[in-house]
């Protein structure tokens, strides 16, 4: 490498300066800058704030446009927000990085020996090397995985560790991660975002390419597999409404294995099983970003709705591989800290290589009296965490009565608590986007590491982490920080992977494979979309229809219309009023969303689909359900709901793979249309049959509502016959808005469905649409239009073989009601 | 050396079909020092479809299964036959006061026995809170340590009510302290948090009594149910069981099942539902002295 001219100059670290007593990834003390932060300026051009302003807006566009969420929870609501991205990324590498990836790879080898300890032969305990508090007193010491240790695959699979600089420029670890990190996902989708809007930069740079790893990771997975056994790998996520799902979902595609919550498991003989609309699947792996305390209401927490009954059982008799195998975060405490250094030189017969900020836990007496006499200099931390323990605070920050209180809770309880020397975090430039300028902003990196075959490899890259307040106290994601792309910079050259690499995704899915809860999801999420989409056109059509002058040939038909879209959001009694103020009271109920029915509960029950079945659909429509829920918001513009629903549409019919999970989404959409055919014919047409035919104003709104106007006119010259638009809408098969249209693709579908599961079921609901779509193709239309009972008997028969076919594809395909095994008790 | 034979019948009612149930029972007698389990059969209907046995982490023994027949109902029958001695009582030691035997706890945990550490803490059931005081003030902690479980127990029996509508396995230890009512497992939790307070290890045990005393011997209360006591750890002789229900030490008529922290480590029966809606729990227990004919 050159070395650094003397007098360095770049726009970019004009008046840029480290923070006192700090350590600064880009500028020396001395205020040269740093070799890698020479070259990383050079490689933005010639105008670097331009280049970086710019990144940072291509970030946040693509941010939106692929809709990178993150929830927030708050007391009683919980919203998400876009994913925070700073573009200017965390430089590491050289002979600092091999280091600190020699002391991460020591530290989880300790870690997984020290938990497969504790749930195996708890040597540490007995020798007290462990302080028996520290295991025996431990919330998180899970009592029924005790043995899960003795397994021969690693306890530890993940392992992450939050680091920061010390001010003398040595890394400290400020927490473990060993229960189920999670942040590997966004890690990942920085690393792709950022390459893209700093391509010149990134390309310049010798950065090392995640490449690798993932598909080490994925392998590592598989490896895992109990032997002979020939199952699947799953991601286990606590489901759409925890913070993280977005990367779960991300990570879940990259790996190519499917998503899924506790519900979509189940055991049986201490064995795992996916329900599919196949029937079960056995689960070989369980990639777990559900905390493992919530993992299994039989033997954890009874409460937890979100696990899978058995999971223990399975994992202690090894025909499941979990990873990270349950029960790590017994050794997340800050009391451990304190300790490590003497586990490692007993367990390792090392040194530990990588300090964590020193630590006394109050369970010691010696520690317990270090803590009380030097309250003002220590953060005070509980020692274990979860909802009841006290919060983490900084003594030096409190007036004296608070901490004569605070003194006073440690002295009751002294080994519920800890001191650790503050910690000044070292910075890095982030961009302020006030002052358009790099400054020193304390960060924190959560790097990974994954256990393959007995080794543990590190992650060349990681999640940067910072407080734009610019203040180091808690980094988390949810108190508002921004995250970081980090670039391992190697002298060894990486080739360019394949854009998007997916290491198992070669293999192709079976169709029978669809998880169940997830078809369940499509098909409502069909069912939702063409509701919402029939109650806006109604609702869109309805103001021209009030103004029409040919409707004052038969005011009936606009009553009827608004009755019908009144009964279309679930309000059947009767309204009074003119017809203008019930039509104005039909666009308001429109907009609550209190009421079941109306337009806007519906749009926010069709974006909670959407969430669910997030992991099967395109990005695109990610961003289309952020929108409907706003759209919910009051009374929505019709207008624009079309608009996103006929992009939904498009996705649907063009972006997603027409497989299994495609065609349970179209059987929703084709019988909910279905049903609005057979309702909007009886709100218009039916009538005793001593009454005059309809009339041609009605006839022609009748086909108007149904969207089939058009193609009638272009198929038929002239008069609106009751046969003919009869037959149109219920008997043509070339009119895509017809029952009996519907009623063939119904039939296709089924046709393609798994039948394994239940043969003789599935057989009974294929009749079921059988006779729906003989009796659309047999009925006469001339009889129909002259015999108003038998036109109403037909329709009530449709409907009911509609309901009929909806229920029976529920309980064969979704609800498994599992058939008996064993008749006689 | 007296024999017991126990039956004990759980019985689930749905309101609405169940398609699917995981279940962990806690029902075979420990073997013990003073005790063994000579016969265990579990009668289970329906049937389930796999069953299986492992030891938990306090050494009980589980069964674990799962049942996927449909049903409304499921019973579960659990019949032992215990051989169950009068443990001998140890000798009193005038020197092992309440805070000397928490000194000598502490170097018989740093000598090895960390496992007596956790039943030194709170645990999920048997959270600490200040106004266990109010009971452990009443008592004299300089007392030798098997004076003070007696005196402490003679707290409960002093001053609480034996009453099965006042409380739910649900009701926090503080209410049950309010109430000054409650079940012998309210009185076995709040003993343990009393004397955990003060640095002992102190344990749940979960058992049977005798439905009918001896001639001449008043009925003991919790004889028709699961019944609870406490073991206190006493350095130098073991873990001594102490029923604060009925006040007195645990003798032959006292059948342990299972032993933990508190209650919900040695529930008898934990089930998981797959549907079935709202569910009510029918129990009943009898316990009878068994004839035995001489060999």
């Amino acid at each position: 490498m050159i070395p650094p001219p003397a007098s360095f100059s770049s726009p970019l670290l004009r008046g840029y300066r480290g923070l006192a007593g700090r350590h600064d990834e880009a500028v020396a003390a001395d205020g040269t800058v740093r070799p890698a932060w020479q070259e990383f300026t050079r490689s933005l051009g010639d105008d670097p704030l331009a280049t970086l302003r710019a990144a940072g807006d291509a970030a946040r566009r693509a941010i939106v446009e692929q809709d990178v969420s993150l929830n927030l929870y708050s007391a009683e609501s919980s919203d998400s927000i876009a994913w925070p991205l700073d573009v200017v990324p965390l430089l590491l590498g050289g002979e600092d990085w091999n280091r600190l990836s020699a002391g991460l790879r020591q530290r989880a080898r300790l870690f997984n020996l020290l938990l497969q300890d504790l749930y195996g032969p708890q040597r540490m305990l007995r020798q007290g090397l462990l302080p028996a508090a520290l295991g025996m007193a431990n919330p998180h010491f899970l009592r029924a995985c005790a043995g899960l240790g003795k397994s021969r695959q690693p306890f530890l699979h993940t392992y992450a560790a939050d680091v920061a600089r010390s001010p003398d420029g040595r890394w400290w670890v400020l927490q473990d991660r060993l229960d189920a990190p999670s942040g590997l996902g966004y890690a990942l989708q920085n690393r792709t975002i950022v390459r893209q809007v700093l391509p010149g930069a990134f390309h310049h740079a010798p950065v090392s390419r995640l490449y690798r790893f993932i598909r080490d990771f994925r392998e590592s997975l598989d490896v895992l597999q109990a032997q002979g056994e020939s199952s699947r790998l799953v991601l286990l996520t606590p489901g759409p409404a925890n913070e993280s799902y977005y990367e779960h979902a991300y990570l879940a595609r990259y790996l190519g294995c499917p998503l899924v919550e506790g519900g979509d498991l189940t055991t049986r003989d201490r064995q795992v099983f996916l329900r599919t609309v196949g029937g079960l699947r056995q689960v070989g792996v369980i990639l777990r970003r559900l905390d493992s305390e919530f993992c299994d209401p039989l033997e954890l927490d009874p409460r937890s709705l979100l696990g899978v009954p058995g999971l223990v059982h399975a994992a202690q008799s090894g025909r499941v591989a979990i990873a990270n195998q349950l029960g790590g975060r017994a050794l997340e405490s800050t009391a451990l800290l304190s300790f490590l250094p003497t586990l490692c030189e007993h367990l390792l017969d090392e040194e530990l290589l990588l300090p964590s900020a020193a630590t006394w836990w109050g369970g010691q007496v010696s520690a317990r009296d270090y803590i009380l006499d030097h309250l003002g200099e220590l953060v005070i931390k509980p020692t274990f965490s979860g909802a009841s323990a006290p919060a983490t605070v900084y003594a030096g920050g409190l007036d004296a009565g608070q901490r004569e209180a605070l003194a006073a809770r440690i002295a009751a309880d002294p080994a519920a608590f800890c001191g650790q020397e503050r910690v000044l975090l070292g910075t890095t430039p982030a961009w302020d986007p006030e002052a358009a300028s790099l400054r020193p902003t304390p960060f924190v990196a959560r790097l990974y590491l994954s256990a393959n075959e007995g080794e543990f490899q590190v992650m060349p890259g990681g999640l940067g982490r910072f407080n734009l307040s610019g203040e180091d106290a808690m980094v988390s994601l949810q108190s508002g920080s921004v995250s970081k792309d980090v670039w391992v910079l190697s002298s060894q050259h990486n080739d360019d992977p394949p854009a998007h690499f997916a290491a198992g995704a070669s293999e192709r899915r079976h169709g029978a494979a669809t998880p169940s809860r997830l078809a369940d999801n499509l098909f409502w999420l069909g069912r939702y979309l063409e509701r919402t989409s029939q109650v806006t056109r109604l609702l869109a059509k309805l103001h021209p229809l009030l103004r029409d002058e040919i409707a004052v040939l038969d005011p009936g038909v606009a009553e009827d219309t608004v009755a019908f879209i009144l009964r279309l959001q679930d309000l059947h009694q009767p309204v009074s009023g003119s017809l203008d103020e019930r039509a104005d009271f039909v666009r308001r109920i429109a907009g609550d969303r209190t009421r079941p029915g109306s337009l806007a509960a519906n749009l926010l029950r069709l974006a909670r689909t959407l969430e669910t079945a997030k992991v099967r659909l395109p990005p695109e429509a990610w961003r289309v359900a952020r929108q409907l829920r706003q759209l919910s918001q009051g009374t929505p513009d019709f207008t624009e709901v079309q608009t996103q629903l006929s992009q939904l549409d498009g996705l649907a019919a063009e972006t997603m793979v027409h497989d299994t999970g495609w065609r349970f989404l179209d059987l929703g959409r084709r019988i909910e249309r279905a049903v609005h055919i057979l309702q909007l014919i009886r709100a218009l047409l039916e009538r005793p049959t001593r009454d005059p035919d309809p009339t041609e104003f009605r006839l022609q709104t009748c086909l108007h509502l149904a969207d089939s106007l058009f193609t009638y006119r272009a198929s038929f010259s002239g008069a609106f016959h009751p046969a003919s638009v009869m037959a149109w809408m219920l008997a043509e098969p070339e009119n895509p808005r017809g029952l009996r249209f519907q009623a063939e693709r119904i039939t296709e579908h089924l046709a393609a469905l798994p039948d394994e599961l239940a043969p003789r079921p599935v057989e009974l609901l294929r009749t079921t649409v059988f006779r729906l779509l003989s009796s659309v193709r047999l009925a006469d239309m001339q009889t129909l239009a002259s015999t108003p009972e038998q036109a109403s008997e037909l329709w009530n028969d449709q409907l009911a073989l509609l309901a009929d076919l909806s229920d029976r594809l529920t309980q064969i395909y979704f609800a498994h009601t599992e058939p008996s095994e064993n008749g006689a008790g | 050396m007296p024999v017991y034979r126990i039956r004990h019948s759980t019985l689930y009612r749905h309101g609405t079909a169940a398609a699917m149930a995981w279940q962990s029972l806690r029902l075979q007698p420990r073997r013990e020092a003073n005790q063994e389990c000579l016969e265990f059969e579990l009668e289970l209907n329906p049937r389930p479809a796999d069953l299986s046995v492992r030891t938990d982490y306090f050494g009980n023994t589980q069964h674990v299964f799962t049942v996927r027949a449909v049903h409304r109902e499921f019973s579960i029958q659990a019949h032992s036959l215990v051989r169950r001695e009068e443990p001998a009582r140890p000798a009193p030691n005038p020197a092992l006061s309440v805070a000397a035997t928490s000194d000598a706890i502490d170097r018989e945990v740093l000598q090895g026995d960390f496992a007596l550490e956790q039943y030194r803490h709170p645990s999920p059931l048997v959270p600490s809170f200040p106004a266990v005081e109010s009971l452990t003030d009443a008592v004299d902690s300089a007392l030798p340590l098997l004076e003070w479980m007696d005196a402490f127990g003679a707290v409960f029996s002093r001053s609480f009510g034996f009453d099965t509508t006042a409380t739910l396995v649900s009701t926090p230890l503080e209410e049950v302290l309010r109430l000054r009512r409650g079940v012998c497992q309210d009185f076995a939790h709040l003993y343990i948090a009393g004397a955990r307070s003060l640095g002992l290890a102190a344990a749940y045990v979960s058992g049977y009594l005798l439905t009918q005393p001896p001639p001449g011997q008043p009925r003991f209360v919790g004889a028709d149910a699961m019944h609870a006591w406490v073991s206190v750890h006493v350095p130098g002789t073991g873990w001594v069981d102490y029923d604060p229900t009925n006040r007195c030490f645990a003798g032959s008529g006292h059948l342990v099942v299972a032993r933990g922290r508190d209650y919900g480590d040695v529930s008898p029966t934990r089930g998981v539902f797959n549907g079935g809606g709202a569910q009510t729990l029918y129990l009943g227990v009898t316990v009878e002295p068994e004839e035995v004919t001489a060999p």
